[in-house]
């Protein structure tokens, strides 16, 4: 009988047709800046899938968490960064709660979603990158956060309303905003926090604005 | 008893009825919860996602307001709740430069952990005056209230039962199940309606065949999520309540149906059915 796996590079699906990536001394100096930054110890992962096998989402991502894992031993940021995984994950805690070796794989997962959102690189899931962004902007206007300011926000943003449009759920949408209205679930209006101006002021300091 | 009160920005808009149930529960407990003054946001998902000082930092204000009234803090809000302790660990590590005055040191409960302590739940039965004994339901945690149980504190995180207690305090009939802290997509759905709702469609499932006429929530995104799946109206209606409204069901000899006019699937109709309501 012939040997299924008897080429060793077809024996991962994820690996095959792809350029063997190398490994490099960048797997070492990325590893220790992860857990450095993150606290958690990395290296202790022996690649048993638990957390994979916990997640709920995993098979909507392209980069499993337990691979996730692995890049990020290997070095492997750009791939990382460039993944679906880190928008889709819903930073639920069942994989770093279920973990044997107690590895943060949500804190991983959570800390390569803020590297990417201060990269270059375009996040593969664009409008759940969109929907964090302008949820932080009607914070920073109004100190807390109404719903029907955000929805019009994000629907404002570049792209989205023509994606809803392309989906064909602008029309539900629609109906649905109409029906929250009517039952009073949307407020037009509620109050602002005066705390607007502190929450600014920590804002520019984080990028790094000195006056 | 006096504790000071963080809301959170979902019970401003649409949880509404939350707060409101919470206000009437807390009077009828005679517990006092003083709102914290010009509290602001505590940066949800959003903040830890793109900017994690900011995680740490946004909590911490209230936390100080809160510090400076001396007084304990009770969240509604699951995903607040969890912030807010997340921040306490982070100002106690002092790894975030913190703009306001504050220590870290007063207790943060969630509402459901709060009320489900032996003494309380003593003054709850206390004050039922009508028992909710033919009510079937199952209760729902959902994610952050209970994980990662490091910040949380829950120990037993895979089958909580603090609402369970609740609930059953009032009469009802708590039926036990496994989807208790299975991910409900939180606001995922948003921007990615099939996962949002492959998830939410999976525990309504899963709730309806254990024979539940309702699921009994804590968390305002869990709500909506499962409550405004249901809304094509379909077959079958499982409503869902806040732990508090059925608290306020069962303190009060006569409910008001307007109680539930925010709800999706209407839970008058099971109510009445049950003599809960005329
Ligand atoms: S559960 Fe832990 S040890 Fe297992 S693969 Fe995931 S991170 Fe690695
Ligand atoms: S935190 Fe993210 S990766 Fe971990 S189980 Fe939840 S969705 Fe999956």
């Amino acid at each position: 009988m012939q040997n299924v796996i008897s080429d060793p590079d077809q024996a991962h699906e994820h690996d095959s047709g792809e350029e063997r990536k190398l490994i490099g001394d960048r797997g070492y100096y990325f590893l220790n800046r992860m857990q450095g930054e993150t606290g958690v110890n990395i290296s202790a992962c022996y690649q048993c899938e638990r957390c994979t096998n916990a997640c709920p989402v995993s098979h909507f991502m392209d980069i499993k968490p337990h691979q996730t894992i692995r890049y990020v031993q290997l070095g492997w940021r750009e791939d990382l960064l460039k993944s679906s995984t880190i928008w889709i994950c819903l930073s639920c805690e069942m994989c770093s709660t279920y973990c044997p070796n107690e590895v943060d794989v949500a804190e991983i997962i959570n800390h390569l979603r803020n590297m990417a959102a201060h990269s270059s690189i375009t996040p593969k899931e664009r409008s759940l990158a969109v929907f964090h962004q302008t949820f932080l902007e009607v914070l920073q206007k109004s100190g807390r956060v109404n719903e029907f300011r955000l929805m019009n926000a994000y629907y404002s943003k570049p792209g989205i309303l023509k994606e809803r449009v392309k989906q064909g759920i602008l029309v539900e949408d629609l109906l649905l905003g109409m029906t929250l209205l009517r039952k009073g679930r949307l407020k037009l209006f509620t109050p602002k926090s005066r705390a607007i101006k502190e929450i600014k002021k920590v804002y520019s300091q984080k990028r790094g604005e000195i006056v | 008893m006096r504790l000071s009160f963080y809301p959170g920005c979902s019970l401003e808009g649409m949880a509404n009825d939350y707060a409101r149930s919470i206000d009437a529960v807390f009077k009828d407990l005679g517990i006092e919860l003083v709102e914290i003054k010009d509290w602001s946001c505590c940066g949800s998902t959003a903040a830890h996602s793109l900017n994690q000082a900011m995680s740490a930092v946004l909590p911490a204000r209230n936390l100080a307001a809160a510090e400076k009234m001396g007084l304990d803090l009770v969240s509604p809000c699951a995903m607040c709740f969890n912030r807010l302790r997340f921040s306490q660990n982070m100002i106690k590590k002092k790894v975030f430069d913190i703009p306001w005055p504050v220590t870290g040191n007063i207790r943060v409960h969630d509402m459901t952990r709060f009320l489900a302590e032996p003494p309380m739940i003593k003054l709850i039965k206390e004050r039922i005056l009508k028992p909710l004994n033919r009510l079937r339901v199952v209760c729902y945690y959902g994610c952050q209230m209970v994980r990662p149980p490091k910040i949380t504190g829950y120990t037993d995180y895979e089958n909580p039962q603090t609402i369970d207690r609740i609930v059953a305090a009032t009469g009802a009939k708590v039926i036990d199940w496994s989807y208790k802290a299975t991910c409900c997509g939180a606001s995922i759905g948003v921007a990615r309606k099939e996962i949002g709702e492959s998830l939410t469609r999976r525990i309504l499932q899963k709730a309806r065949q254990t024979g539940a006429e309702a699921i009994v929530v804590s968390c305002p995104l869990c709500q909506s999520n499962l409550d405004m799946i249901q809304k094509d109206r379909s077959k079958r209606h499982t409503p869902v309540f806040y732990f508090t409204e059925f608290l306020r069901l069962s303190f009060e000899e006569h409910g008001d149906p307007k109680w539930f006019k925010m709800h999706f699937t209407d839970p008058v109709p099971l109510l009445k059915t049950k003599g809960l309501l005329s």
